[in-house]
């Protein structure tokens, strides 16, 4: 069976939508969590989860020794537009 | 009078090209995503085209008071406007042959044989080319998701294939009215990619290229 490709961008955008719409909690979601809902390997979870941070998208937050994320407003404004662009690409056929 | 309504047909297709550059490239700066900007390069070069003819046939007439227009600015414009259906198309290559085989690459090169004996017909044949790739896969992607914005573009595409083979039809009977209709269908067909852009808000929250 074919496996649909997905794009950096798709994947940031996986991410914060889980965060945004899945947190089981509202201190946010644990990295184990996201791994499991955006279907992503640890090693580059980590990396976007930095970027992220580092960009204002998510907020880092300690919760019972445990590092959560949650998804800023900034983050909210993006998954907005990401959303809006990617069905701007999907009429072309293409993936964001 | 003839030659005026040609222009201002160039010169609209510029405009239409410009905006539909200016919103990918608000998608790329919001995003970072390639496809945007492989879609802001494509029509900005679209756009680019439109306006060398335009522009051209328009310095040329009042600036320079010449009677006959260069057929060089045409061919300059047609290139330009190549480039940005090869941008297109190239968006659907790599969506549809990255990362499968070779095999098929192989199949697709041959179908880029260029007729004709002069640049315009070489040029005209290769956007031809690319922009009936691009419908196909347009329509492909449209029996996928059932998007009706998708339908649009695919026609708007199909348009522009249209227009580019009525210019190049007109070579042959130089003096009809088929230059006329090419500029229009092509104009037509850059419209209908408008419809996608409805569907978006146009926000601009200002996040880097670097997420």
């Amino acid at each position: 069976m074919a496996v649909a490709y997905r794009t950096h961008v798709s994947i940031i955008g996986d991410i914060l939508s889980t965060a945004r719409d899945e947190a089981p909690d509202e201190s946010g979601a644990s990295v184990t969590y996201l791994i499991r809902k955006a279907n992503v390997s640890y090693a580059r979870l980590s990396k976007i989860l930095d970027t992220l941070v580092s960009q204002g998208l998510l907020e880092q937050t300690n919760s019972d020794r445990a590092c959560k994320y949650k998804i800023s407003n900034r983050g909210r404004e993006f998954l907005q537009a990401y959303r809006g662009f990617r069905e701007f690409a999907d009429s072309f056929g293409l993936r964001i | 009078m003839e030659f005026i309504l040609e222009s201002i047909l160039n010169l609209l297709g510029f405009v239409v090209g410009l905006v539909l550059g200016i919103f990918a490239y608000i998608g790329f700066k919001n995003t970072g995503s390639p496809t945007l900007f492989r879609l802001n390069i494509s029509f900005f070069a679209i756009s680019i085209g439109f306006g060398v003819v335009g522009f051209g046939f328009l310095i040329e007439s009042f600036v320079f008071g010449f009677t006959k227009v260069d057929p060089w600015i045409q061919t300059l414009g047609l290139g330009i406007q190549t480039i940005g259906y090869f941008f297109i198309a190239f968006s659907h290559g790599i969506k549809s042959f990255f990362p499968k085989s070779r095999f098929l690459k192989t199949i697709a090169v041959p179908l880029f044989i260029i007729p004709g004996n002069s640049i315009e017909h070489i040029i005209r044949s290769i956007s031809f080319i690319l922009l009936v790739y691009g419908t196909i896969e347009t329509i492909l992607s449209y029996m996928e998701n059932r998007k009706r914005s998708t339908i649009f573009v695919a026609a708007g595409l199909g348009l522009l294939a249209l227009g580019e083979f009525l210019g190049w039809y007109s070579i042959v009977f130089p003096k009809s009215i088929l230059y006329f209709i090419s500029v229009s269908t092509k104009i037509v067909g850059l419209g209908a990619l408008f419809v996608p852009i409805s569907q978006v808000p146009l926000r601009r929250p200002g996040f880097g290229s670097s997420v």
